[in-house]
C-alpha cells in the first residue's frame, strides 16, 4: 500500500501514490511516551505552532496565505493511543491539476517546512503573550468536556477504572499541568520533540514518489534519534477497582449508563480478531445483541453499544436511558453477555458481523485519512498488513471462538450519571 | 440516460428521470472501493400542513412526524431491516432534516443486493399501533439525549427565536408530547403524500458501473405500481420579516456561556441558479466578515470573547434562511456587542475589495474540490442542491464569476437590526445571582 523508506534512524518515510483523490495529503506523526505533563505541553505545542511563525508572525497572515493556497487544510492534532503521545501536523491542498494556478504543492511543503522549523520565536523562546492565549484555549477545550455529558460520564468511568493510567490520562493533559507550563518548558518541550520523538511522515496522493522522497530529505533534514524498540505482545494486567458500582450525579435529563470490563485480549494479543467479533456481535452494530434486546425489543433506549479498546484490553458498554431504569437496563446487558458466555450464538450472527467488519475496513481505506491511520496502527505488528490477510483471520472464526471470549470479558465498574438525586424522586 | 461531462473537475455524471418520476444519479469514482447510495424524499420537519394525497382539505400533523416516519420505515413484518443490510455487510442509515428524509447505505461489496434492500425498504410501508407505540420509547430516549446537549439546544433556541409562525422553529424529533400523538393512520398519511417517486430522488456514487446500475434501478421500479404523480400542496403561514423575540436564555449545567447572534434573511424565495449564486455570496461575505483571516476574529480571539468552539454559518431553503454567529464564551456581552459592531460598519461602508474576494473564492473553490473526494458530500449535497434546482457541480463556476458588488448586494439579505436576535445559555450556577 505504501512505500517505507527509513530516512534516518527513527525517522520514516511512507508514499502512496494514488489518482484516487484530488489532493495530497500529508501527515508529521510525533510519537512520545504519554504522561499528563507531555500531554498538556504537546497539546499547547500544537496550538502555538498553528498560531504564527517567523515568515508569518499573525495569524491572520498566516490564515490569508492558507486562503490563498486554495484553502489548504493545515492543522497540528494532540492524541493518543495505548500508551503513547501524537502530535500530528496535517495538510491537504488541492492537486495542481485541478487550479488555474500551478506551485501550490511546493507552497504548501515549504509551508509545512517553516511550521515545523522556522516558529515565532523572541529571544530563544515563544512568545509570551501567544503562550499564554493558547494555554487558555488548551484549558477551556479540556474544561468543555464537562458540557458533553456522555464523553464526561465515559471519562469518570475510565478514571475510575484505571486512575493514574495512559487509559484515563486526556489528549490535551491537565487544567493543572496546562497552567505549569511556561515559554522556556514549551520550547524545551518542542526542541524534545523535534529532536528525540520518533517520526513518521506520510504522503498520499497524486505525486511522483522518487521526486517526493529528494524534496522531503532535501527540506525535512531530521537528526537521527534513539528509538525504544518494540515489544511484541505484552500480556495486559488488570488492578482491581475499589468499587464495582459508582453513581453520581448532575443536572440533567437523560442517564449516562457507562459499563467498564476487563480482557486479557489487546491489540497484539493473538485472539484480537475473536475479541473484535465478540464485541461486534455483543453491541457494535445495529444487529448486534444489544440493540436487538435493549433498544428493539425494550425500547428502553436510543443509543446502546459497546466498544474495544484493544489497546488496554478494556471493552465498554454506553446507553442512554431513562434515570429510573438503571437497574433493569444493567440486568438486560448482563443478561446479553451472559447468553454469549453460554454459547448462544447463531450463524447469522457471526457471518453479518464478519461482513461488517470486513466492509468497515475496506471502506475506511477510501479516505486519505484512512489509509494512514490504518497503516500507522497495523505497522506496529509483525506481519504486512493486507486487507485479505485480515478477512482470514475473520473468517476462520467459529461460535466456540466466540464464547471462550465472551468468558474472558468481565464486568468491572457499572458508573451511573444522572439528574440530582432530589429530582429524580 | 444521459451523460455530463465536468471538465475541469474531472467527472462525469449520469442522470435519467425515470417513467413514474424518480430522479436516479450515478456518479462513478475512480480508485474507490466502496459506493454509497442514498434515496431521498423532499419531505422534512417542516411540511407539517398539508393537503393529503387523494383528499382536498388541508390537515396539519403532530410535530416530529417526518422523523418518526423515518425510524419507522427501518421495521417491517420480517423483523428490522438492519439485519439484511448486515448480511451483505453494508452500513445502513437515515436522517431527518427540515426539508428532506435521507435513507442511505455504504457496501464494499453486493452492491445490487444492497441497493434493492435499499429501494425496497423504503417503497413498503408497514406500520402497525404495536409498532408505533414501541417506537414512543426510543424516540423519548432520544429527544432527551438532544435535551441535555448544550449546543442543540443553543442552535434551536436562535432558530426559534427567529421565527414566529414558520415550522422551522419546531425542533425535528418534536416532544415526547407531541410524538405521543402520532398514530399508524397519520404516517401513512405522509407516506402516502410524500414518498411518490416524483418527489424522490436517488443517488449512487463510488465503485459503480452506470449503465448497468441505471438498468437495475429501472427494472426495479418498472415492476411495481404507483399513482400518477400530482402536485403536492404544502402550506406555509405568512412569516414576518423581524424577529419573533429579539433575545432570549437558558439556564443548563454549562461550564461557560455560549451565545449566539441570529441573523433571519430577507430573501427566502429564489431557487436554481440564482439562489447559488445568492448563497455563495452570503457565505463568501460571513468568511471575508467573520472568518479566521479577518480583523473581527483577530480581535475577538486576542481578547478572549471566543475560543476554539467559534462557529458561523449560514442556511438557506425555500421559505426560511439564517446566519449564525457564535462561541462559548465568558463575555457573553462583549461579544454580543463586537458581532453588532461588525455588522453595522459593513452596513455603513462596505469595506471589502477584489483582493478580498480573490482570497476567500480560493479558499472556497478548494473546499469544493477537498469534497469532491468525499461521497458522503457529493451524495447529500448533490441532493439538496437539486430538491432547489442547483446543481453542484456548478458551485465553481459560478463562484468564478463572482463580483464584489454579487457580495454587498446579496448581504443585503440578512442586514437589518430588526432581524437579529441573541440567543444565550448560561450556567446554572450563575442562575441565582444574576
Amino acid at each position: 500500500m505504501f512505500q517505507s523508506i527509513d530516512l534516518n534512524q527513527g525517522i520514516r518515510l511512507h508514499i502512496r501514490s494514488t489518482d484516487q483523490f484530488k489532493t495530497i495529503n500529508f501527515a508529521f506523526k510525533f510519537k512520545q511516551e504519554l504522561s499528563n505533563q507531555s500531554a498538556s505541553e504537546r497539546a499547547v505545542l500544537s496550538n502555538v505552532l498553528l498560531h504564527s511563525n517567523e515568515q508569518f508572525p499573525s495569524n491572520p497572515a498566516f490564515r490569508s496565505h492558507l486562503d490563498e493556497l486554495y484553502g489548504t487544510i493545515m492543522y497540528l492534532d494532540s492524541s493518543k493511543k495505548g500508551s503513547s503521545h501524537y502530535v500530528t501536523l496535517l495538510a491537504e491542498s488541492v492537486n495542481d491539476q485541478y487550479l488555474s494556478s500551478n506551485g501550490v504543492l511546493d507552497q504548501v511543503m515549504d509551508l509545512l517546512q517553516t511550521v515545523l522549523f522556522r516558529p515565532n520565536v523572541e529571544q530563544g523562546s515563544f512568545k509570551e503573550s501567544i503562550v499564554n492565549r493558547e494555554k487558555d484555549s488548551v484549558i477551556q477545550r479540556i474544561e468543555s468536556l464537562y458540557d458533553d455529558k456522555t464523553r464526561y460520564a465515559q471519562q469518570r468511568l475510565v478514571e475510575l477504572m484505571r486512575p493514574n493510567h495512559p487509559a484515563s490520562i486526556g489528549a490535551n493533559g491537565t487544567i493543572e499541568d496546562v497552567k505549569a507550563i511556561t515559554s522556556e518548558s514549551l520550547f524545551a518541550a518542542y526542541n524534545k520533540m523535534l529532536n528525540e520523538d520518533e517520526l513518521d511522515i506520510y504522503i498520499v496522493g497524486d505525486v511522483n514518489v522518487e521526486e517526493m522522497i529528494a524534496k522531503i530529505k532535501q527540506a525535512f533534514a531530521f537528526a537521527a534519534r534513539n528509538v525504544k524498540k518494540q515489544d511484541s505482545h505484552q500480556d495486559v494486567e488488570h488492578p482491581s477497582v475499589e468499587k464495582n458500582e459508582v453513581n453520581e450525579f448532575q443536572d440533567m435529563k437523560q442517564g449516562k449508563l457507562h459499563i467498564g470490563y476487563v480482557t486479557p485480549v489487546t491489540f497484539t494479543h493473538p485472539d484480537f480478531p475473536k475479541m473484535q467479533i465478540t464485541n461486534g456481535i455483543f453491541g457494535g452494530y445495529p444487529h448486534a445483541k444489544l440493540f436487538l434486546n435493549v433498544r428493539e425489543k425494550e425500547s428502553m433506549a436510543y443509543y446502546v453499544s459497546s466498544s474495544f479498546s484493544s489497546s488496554y484490553g478494556l471493552v465498554f458498554v454506553f446507553a442512554g436511558i431513562d434515570a429510573s431504569k438503571q437497574e433493569k437496563a444493567v440486568r438486560l446487558i448482563d443478561e446479553q453477555l451472559a447468553a454469549m458466555q453460554k454459547g448462544e450464538i447463531s450463524q447469522n450472527e457471526l457471518e453479518q458481523t464478519v461482513a461488517m467488519l470486513k466492509n468497515q475496513l475496506k471502506e475506511a481505506l477510501d479516505s486519505a485519512r484512512g489509509q494512514i491511520e490504518i497503516f500507522d496502527q497495523y505497522k506496529d505488528l509483525d506481519e504486512a498488513f493486507s486487507i485479505e490477510a485480515w478477512y482470514e483471520k475473520w473468517s476462520s472464526v467459529t461460535k466456540d471462538d466466540i464464547q471462550e471470549m465472551a468468558k474472558s470479558i468481565e464486568k468491572q465498574l457499572v458508573y451511573f450519571l444522572s439528574g440530582k438525586e432530589e429530582l429524580s424522586q | 440516460m444521459k451523460e455530463l461531462h465536468f471538465k475541469q473537475l474531472d467527472e462525469k455524471l449520469f442522470h435519467e428521470k425515470l417513467d413514474n418520476g424518480l430522479e436516479v444519479y450515478i456518479l462513478p469514482k475512480k480508485g474507490f472501493s466502496k459506493t454509497f447510495v442514498t434515496f431521498t424524499t423532499k419531505y422534512g420537519s417542516i411540511d407539517r400542513t398539508f393537503v393529503p394525497h387523494g383528499e382536498t382539505a388541508e390537515v396539519t400533523v403532530p410535530d416530529g412526524i417526518a422523523h418518526f416516519l423515518e425510524h419507522k420505515m427501518f421495521e417491517k413484518e420480517d423483523g428490522d431491516v438492519f439485519q439484511k443490510f448486515s448480511v451483505y455487510g453494508a452500513s445502513a442509515n437515515a436522517f431527518t432534516s427540515f426539508t428532506r428524509t435521507a435513507y442511505l447505505f455504504s457496501a464494499t461489496d453486493n452492491l445490487y443486493e444492497n441497493t434493492e434492500t435499499l429501494i425496497n425498504f423504503v417503497q413498503e410501508p408497514y406500520f402497525t399501533k404495536e409498532t408505533v407505540e414501541k417506537e414512543k420509547g426510543i424516540i423519548g430516549q432520544e429527544i432527551t439525549m438532544y435535551d441535555d446537549q448544550p449546543d442543540w439546544r443553543l442552535y434551536f433556541g436562535t432558530i426559534e427565536n427567529m421565527y414566529k409562525e414558520h415550522p422551522v422553529k419546531i425542533d425535528i424529533a418534536g416532544t415526547i408530547e407531541s410524538i405521543d400523538q402520532i398514530t399508524a393512520e397519520h404516517l401513512y398519511t405522509c407516506y402516502e403524500t410524500f414518498y411518490h417517486p416524483s418527489n424522490m430522488l436517488m443517488f449512487v456514487v463510488g465503485a459503480v458501473n452506470p449503465e448497468e446500475m441505471m438498468n437495475y434501478i429501472r427494472e426495479n421500479q418498472q415492476k411495481k405500481e404507483f399513482h400518477e404523480p400530482t402536485p403536492i400542496k404544502r402550506s406555509f403561514q405568512e412569516e414576518p420579516l423581524e424577529v419573533a423575540k429579539s433575545e432570549n436564555k437558558l439556564y443548563m449545567d454549562v461550564q461557560k456561556p455560549k451565545v449566539y447572534l441570529g441573523l433571519k434573511a430577507k430573501e427566502t424565495s429564489l431557487q436554481g441558479e440564482k439562489m447559488l449564486k445568492h448563497e455563495l455570496a452570503i457565505q463568501l461575505s460571513l468568511e471575508l466578515i467573520f472568518g479566521r483571516s479577518s480583523d473581527f476574529y483577530v480581535q475577538a480571539y486576542e481578547s478572549g470573547w471566543i475560543d476554539e468552539s467559534y462557529v458561523f454559518d449560514f442556511t438557506l431553503e425555500k421559505g426560511f434562511g439564517f446566519a449564525i454567529i457564535g462561541s462559548d464564551t465568558s463575555m457573553p456581552n462583549e461579544l454580543v456587542e463586537a458581532v453588532k459592531k461588525e455588522l453595522k460598519k459593513v452596513e455603513e461602508k462596505w469595506p471589502f475589495g477584489q483582493a478580498d474576494l480573490d482570497r476567500v473564492r480560493k479558499k472556497k473553490i478548494g473546499y469544493f474540490l477537498r469534497a469532491l473526494n468525499s461521497v458522503e458530500f457529493i451524495a447529500n449535497q448533490f441532493t439538496r442542491y437539486a430538491f432547489n434546482d442547483m446543481n453542484l457541480f456548478e458551485a465553481v463556476p459560478v463562484l468564478e464569476q463572482m463580483s464584489v458588488a454579487d457580495l454587498q448586494e446579496s448581504f443585503t439579505s440578512i442586514q437589518g437590526e430588526k432581524q437579529q436576535t441573541v440567543f444565550s445559555i448560561l450556567p446554572k450556577k450563575d442562575q441565582a445571582t444574576s
